[in-house]
């Protein structure tokens, strides 16, 4: 039931990004408890049988009143990690076949990593780019960063006519990263898989975590045509091409697969992490990866 | 290619509507961002150029559909030609002309000559059957490949006295053809008489499964003198001398002059000469037959001498009898009726009938049966006797003429009939002076030979209810004149009026006497008929009451045309030869029937040989051109190859479209 406060279009008609954040990270966090197949806990780790010189603060007073024998209760160790989402504003993510477009659906990502990291302390940061660095709020845990990054993200626009970019945000970029920590790349990757991973790549070497959300939009997975149709690339309107729906379903869903194939395969082979989001799908399973591969970091 | 129902075609206009929505509805491409045309390429033109070319299959498709679903209901066919049968299996048919005709020379003997060497010529396996035709086709063998039986069944062919009827053959040939569904070859011996062709070509017709070798045995025509007619009498009842009129025809001689002789019972009566125009014809006439008591054989003869001695004698019967007798009733002081109905009987030549007269009372001990007719003329009461033998009279088959007068009125009653007499029409007392009969059933015996009674003035009529009789006159205020009823075998025929010139002036018109010869000879059953009969006609042998009685039927030869059972059950005969039939009934009508062949047959002109070769055609039926129109041309439909077509091409259209339905599901 849960699951309908992480439906793009129920998110799309609520105002405001913190409370789509918390609709969808309170909700999911309530899902995750629920669920037999996930037991992560943040705080609790295990018990453990008493040993000689392990301290006594760490014994389960309640547990030995109960049953006369001292167990330690473990905790996870409390590490904070640096989580920092680089959103993509070029003109392609503002496509959308349906309520949600690319670049609103990537907000709300954006929008519940940042409130999700925020509530576990970790030091979150947001870069908005596109052929160029739109936005850069650095990574911290100071009171009203949350506030901060979360208007930043609000106003993230699409431009117009404007390209992806990444080597140049990234090149940015990596002259303010100092410390190693998660990076969520959210983008419609509308470049060679070879020129992306090249260039995200040496993040992957500062020992950070590199989460590539390729954000798509159902149409352009598997585009449905009735007609012939006259498409105008958004990222460059005076490259106009008529295609038929035979083409859409034949030749242009081969192409998009092994683009998506491509990106995927050469960036796991590059140590990144690679989930393909459907602008159409709950936002969980993207949520779901992160906290997986945070876990993992962890 | 025509159609059954051409203005469906109209139809064809549907095709306007795949027409509109492929060819004149514009397609517009409707603008639509995308995020990017990374892996669009300009060579998708092609592949739009690739759906419209699908489009185009679908809109041919469309657009047969239409034209077929039209064409289907304009029911299109083809005329097609009856393949020529591939003569595997053939029968060999060989059809022998027995006519009349064939007597002439040898001819026959040639065609069973003929015959013969065609069967010795047959290969062992090869089937043949052996017909012989005149106006009648008689199967001498079955289908066999048995040389003896064939040859035998040739050898039994006999001459006879029919005229040839070509026709009659095709029909045959025809019905076996069908029968055996085997192709057949007709090898046909005759001497191609042209008489013997039907008047009208398409009786001919032969199927494509046979096969048509004439043989003409006659090739050109051979001159033949012939006694065409006769006209002598049927009967005679008294001594005097009859008169006989003969008709002489040549054919293809050149002007001669014959001998003609009446011969009577064998023997010669009178021999007159006549000269016969070339191609033509003669009258002679005889005056001199004096008829003897009994039934005798006549027979008017030629001296011709030609190739067709059987048509040179014309055979006639002549019945010599005494008058029968007929009662005339009526009452005392009413005599005038008696007067003008014997005088008129008298004027009309017909002596079959001696008219007796009694008054009414004098017939309480009168026997009905012995008179040929009885007419009750204006009687009141009858002895009760009387009445009662005439009511069986009529029911064994008596006929009773009833005139109604003032003293049948008092009775009210019709004598006999016993119809209600419903008033007395007395016209002078109403103003009319006199009625008219104005309606007359001409067809009715009594009116036949002269219905012009407008002349006939009626003062007085006698309204009689019709009830179950037939009105075969009436008057101009629709009383009914004059009436016939049938009681049991016989009639009673009713006069409204009398037969004197009181009540009206009919004894005096001129339409009197025909009406009463007319009547009696109704009445009387007199049946004349003609002196002689064609070879093939039929003569009925007896009536309902004589069911189960032996008729014995003696032909010219003198052997009896009947079994036992066949005699007792036999409804009619037919004469198949020439000469003298003797026909003996139970009831004593015995009868002497003279047949004579038909004439057609002593023209013995062969037929063009253009005739001929258009027969064969029929036969062969596609024998190039020349079958023309007696080719089997049959429409074949192609109905069910059109829709099956349409239901191809609907199902293709619906697998195509729903292909690009498909497309747009996803879409949508």
């Amino acid at each position: 039931m849960l699951q309908r406060f992480l439906d793009p279009a129920t998110l799309a008609s609520i105002d405001g990004l913190d409370l789509v954040a918390k609709t969808v990270v309170d909700g999911f966090v309530a899902g995750l408890h629920r669920s037999p197949d996930f037991g992560f806990s943040q705080e609790f780790a295990e018990y453990r049988a008493y040993n000689q010189g392990d301290d006594l603060r760490h014994v389960d007073w309640n547990v030995f009143a109960r049953t006369e024998k001292c167990y330690l209760k473990r905790y996870r160790g409390e590490t904070n990690s640096q989580l920092l989402v680089l959103l993509d504003t070029s003109s392609s993510m503002a496509y959308k076949s349906h309520a949600v477009s690319k670049l609103d659906y990537a907000r709300f990502v954006a929008a519940s990593l940042v409130y999700m990291g925020s509530h576990q302390r970790d030091a979150a940061g947001l870069l908005v780019f596109d052929q160029d660095v739109v936005n850069y709020i650095q990574p911290s845990t100071r009171q009203g960063q949350l506030f901060r990054m979360l208007h930043a993200i609000e106003g993230a626009e699409a431009g117009t006519g404007v390209r992806t970019d990444f080597v140049k945000p990234f090149f940015h970029f990596q002259n303010f990263q100092h410390r190693r920590g998660i990076v969520v790349v959210l983008s419609d990757f509308y470049e060679q898989p070879e020129v992306i991973v090249k260039t995200i790549e040496p993040l992957r070497y500062r020992g950070n975590e590199v989460i590539l959300f390729h954000v798509l939009d159902p149409q352009e997975i598997k585009p449905k045509f009735r007609d012939p149709v006259l498409l105008v690339d958004l990222e460059n309107e005076a490259s106009q091409l008529e295609v038929s729906p035979e083409y859409a379903r034949n030749e242009y869903k081969r192409r998009i697969d092994a683009h998506i194939s491509g990106l995927e395969s050469k960036a796991r082979s590059a140590g990144l992490d690679y989930f393909l989001m459907n602008t159409a799908r709950p936002l969980d399973e993207g949520l779901r990866e992160y906290l997986a591969i945070r876990r993992r970091l962890l | 290619m025509g159609f059954f129902t051409p203005w469906f075609l109209a139809g064809i206009a549907a095709v306007g509507l795949p027409v509109w929505l492929h060819l004149l509805r514009k397609h517009k491409s409707q603008p639509m961002p995308f995020g990017s045309l990374m892996f669009w390429e300009h060579h998708t033109q092609s592949s739009i150029k690739h759906r419209r070319l699908r489009y185009l299959l679908l809109f041919a498709l469309r657009t047969a559909l239409f034209v077929l679903i039209a064409l289907a209901f304009a029911h299109p066919y083809i005329e097609r030609k009856s393949l020529p049968f591939q003569h595997t299996g053939e029968i060999t048919v060989l059809a022998i002309d027995n006519s009349l005709s064939m007597r002439a020379g040898n001819l026959f003997d040639q065609a069973k000559q003929m015959a013969k060497s065609e069967i010795s010529g047959m290969r062992a396996g090869d089937r043949a059957q052996v017909l012989a035709f005149g106006a009648r086709v008689h199967a001498l063998s079955e289908v066999t490949d048995d040389k003896q039986q064939l040859n035998a069944a040739v050898d039994a062919a006999e001459l006879s006295d029919d005229r040839t009827s070509f026709a009659e053959l095709s029909r045959s040939l025809r019905a076996t053809a069908q029968s055996l569904k085997l192709p057949l070859r007709v090898e046909l011996y005759s001497d191609m008489q042209q008489t013997g062709m039907p008047a009208n070509f398409n009786d001919l017709r032969l199927n494509a499964a046979i096969r048509l070798e004439p043989h003409p045995l006659a090739s050109k025509e051979v001159p033949n003198f012939a006694v065409e007619n006769v006209i002598a009498p049927r009967r005679v009842y008294d001594g005097k001398k009859q008169r006989v009129l003969a008709t002489v025809a040549s054919y293809g001689e050149a002007k001669a002059t014959r001998r003609v002789s009446l011969i009577l019972n064998d023997r010669v009566v009178e021999t007159k000469p006549v000269d016969v125009p070339e191609g033509g014809r003669a009258t002679v006439e005889f005056q001199s037959l004096e008829v003897p008591y009994g039934r005798n054989k006549g027979a008017l003869k030629i001296d011709s001498a030609d190739a067709l001695p059987a048509d040179d004698t014309f055979y006639f019967s002549v019945e010599r009898s005494d008058p029968r007798p007929a009662l005339f009733v009526y009452e005392a002081g009413n005599q005038a009726a008696l007067l003008y109905f014997k005088t008129a009987l008298e004027a009309s030549g017909q002596s079959a009938f001696d008219v007796q007269s009694a008054l009414a009372e004098q017939t309480a001990n009168v026997n009905p049966a012995k008179y040929a007719f009885i007419v009750i003329s204006d009687v009141g009461a009858l002895p009760g006797g009387f009445e009662s033998q005439l009511r069986e009279y009529v029911q064994g088959g008596g006929s009773v003429l009833v005139a109604l007068g003032h003293h049948a009125m008092a009775q009210m009653k019709v004598p006999v009939s016993d119809d209600r007499i419903a008033e007395s029409r007395y016209t002078g007392r109403e103003g009319d002076r006199f009625q008219t009969a104005a309606w007359l059933d001409s067809s009715y015996p009594s009116i036949q030979k002269d219905n012009n009674w407008s002349g006939v003035k009626f003062y007085r009529v006698f309204r009689v209810d019709p009830g179950n009789s037939r009105v075969v006159a009436r008057l101009s205020d629709e009383t009914p004149l004059l009436m016939d009823r049938q009681i049991g075998s016989g009639h009673v025929e009713v006069f409204a009026s009398t037969f004197d010139d009181l009540d009206n002036n009919f004894p005096e018109h001129a339409s009197f006497v025909p009406f009463v010869e007319q009547t009696a000879r109704y009445l009387g059953r007199l049946d004349a008929g003609p002196p002689a009969v064609q070879v093939g006609s039929f003569e009925e042998l007896r009536d309902s009451k004589e069911k189960g009685s032996s008729v014995d039927v003696m032909d010219p030869k003198g052997g009896r045309v009947f079994d036992l059972r066949d005699a007792a059950t036999a409804q009619n005969v037919q004469f198949t030869m020439v000469g003298f039939y003797d026909i003996r009934r139970p009831n004593g009508r015995n009868e002497l029937v003279a047949v004579n062949s038909d004439r057609r047959e002593s023209d013995l002109t062969p037929a063009p040989m253009d005739d001929i070769k258009l027969w064969e055609n029929t036969a062969n039926g596609t024998s190039g051109g020349e079958s023309g129109s007696t080719s089997e041309q049959k429409p074949v439909s192609l109905w069910w190859y059109v829709m099956l077509a349409a239901l191809a091409l609907a199902l293709a259209e619906s697998m195509l479209g729903n292909k690009h339905l498909s497309v747009d599901k996803e879409a949508a």
